[in-house]
């Protein structure tokens, strides 16, 4: 038997049955956690979020189009809650000392790897708030910039320049000389 | 004249609308090519940085709590469903009684219901051509004894109250 398509669940969870929309939710809350914490950077606060997502959109059934893709849709809604979240914040949180692991490389290669990680992460997390949502939804949602000031309701000079000075920020960190 | 930075950002961004002079110009200026690769480089490791796994589910949250319409326990089930044949049982015992009380109404053979029925329709036919209401036959009484009624319905309604009353049991919590 194959499996429900996203459409197929939305329907079904339109009618009431929250099963459904679990099944939905297995399927897109790793992505939905990985937006928050690549913004958040701690994990707590990145679930928490994450879970409210899902809220959030488990209560816009009635208005969510089935036209649209689900996976996308709630990723995008995830990082506009993400930066509402920072800009409510106004405070920088201590980072999170959370590190990547991939237990299918060499303990020497997976200590390099979670070194760089968080290296990236904590690059990531040291830009300002808007910036950090820009470069989620260029590089990770690959969301063209007419879409972004879209869905940020920023004018087309703003993404731009919030995207180039994020890179250049996080080019400095990165590859700096040590 | 190098690229401005703006430049290479909208370049690897497929966002430009000068792609051609551009990689005319990276072909000949080292410089910028350095620049362009630099800014490759952020790209991958952007790319590279692994995915998360939570620590938890997050849909447990929508299947338990969220859930309006909750699936009931097995138990509650099975009452559910004995309820329903003692109600069954209830009405076949209760049939009997009620059987005795019937001969008290006389019912007619099916030749002579349809006969009346036409009967009834042509004088019907006959009332409404005059618009007068017709005359309906009065009904023979039904002599059903009141104890034997009572205890029927009170047997049935303690069964449905039961029932019911283990159903709505968690929601009245």
């Amino acid at each position: 038997m194959t499996a429900p398509t996203d459409r197929d669940l939305l329907v079904r969870a339109m009618r009431g049955d929250n099963d459904a929309f679990g099944e939905l939710v297995t399927r897109y809350q790793t992505g939905v956690f990985n937006v928050c914490y690549r913004i958040l950077h701690e994990r707590g606060e990145a679930e928490d979020l994450a879970q409210e997502t899902f809220m959030r959109a488990y209560n816009r059934l009635e208005q969510f189009d089935l036209e649209r893709e689900f996976g996308p849709w709630v990723r995008r809604v995830a990082a506009n809650l993400c930066l509402n979240h920072l800009e409510s914040r106004r405070v920088s949180a201590p980072l999170d000392d959370e590190r990547d692991a991939d237990q299918s490389q060499r303990p020497e290669k997976q200590v390099e790897v979670k070194e760089r990680s968080e290296q990236i992460r904590g690059a990531l997390a040291s830009l300002p708030a808007q910036y950090r949502v820009v470069v989620e939804l260029r590089h990770y949602q690959e969301m063209s910039y007419d879409e972004i000031a879209s869905e940020l309701k920023i004018p087309l000079s703003d993404v731009k320049s919030h995207l180039f000075r994020a890179r250049k920020l996080l080019a400095e960190k990165l590859h700096a000389p040590d | 004249m190098h690229l401005t930075d703006d430049q290479l950002n909208e370049y690897l961004d497929n966002e430009s609308a000068e792609r051609a002079q551009i990689d005319l110009h990276l072909a000949s200026c080292s410089e910028c090519a350095a620049r362009l690769t630099a800014l490759q480089t952020l790209f991958a490791e952007l790319d590279s940085l692994p995915e998360l796994e939570l620590t938890h589910s997050l849909a447990a949250r929508f299947t338990r709590d969220v859930n309006l319409t909750p699936q009931l326990p097995r138990w509650l089930t099975l009452t559910a469903s004995l309820q329903a044949v003692l109600a069954l049982i209830t009405l076949i015992v209760a049939a009997p009684f009620v059987a005795n009380l019937l001969p008290a109404i006389e019912t007619p053979s099916l030749t002579v219901m349809l006969i009346q029925l036409q009967a009834q329709w042509t004088t019907w036919l006959d009332v409404l051509s005059t618009l007068q209401l017709p005359q309906f036959p009065q009904l023979p009484p039904l002599e059903i004894s009141s104890l034997m009624l009572t205890l029927t319905l009170a047997g049935a309604s303690v069964l449905w109250l039961v029932g019911n009353g283990l159903l709505l049991r968690k929601q009245i919590k």
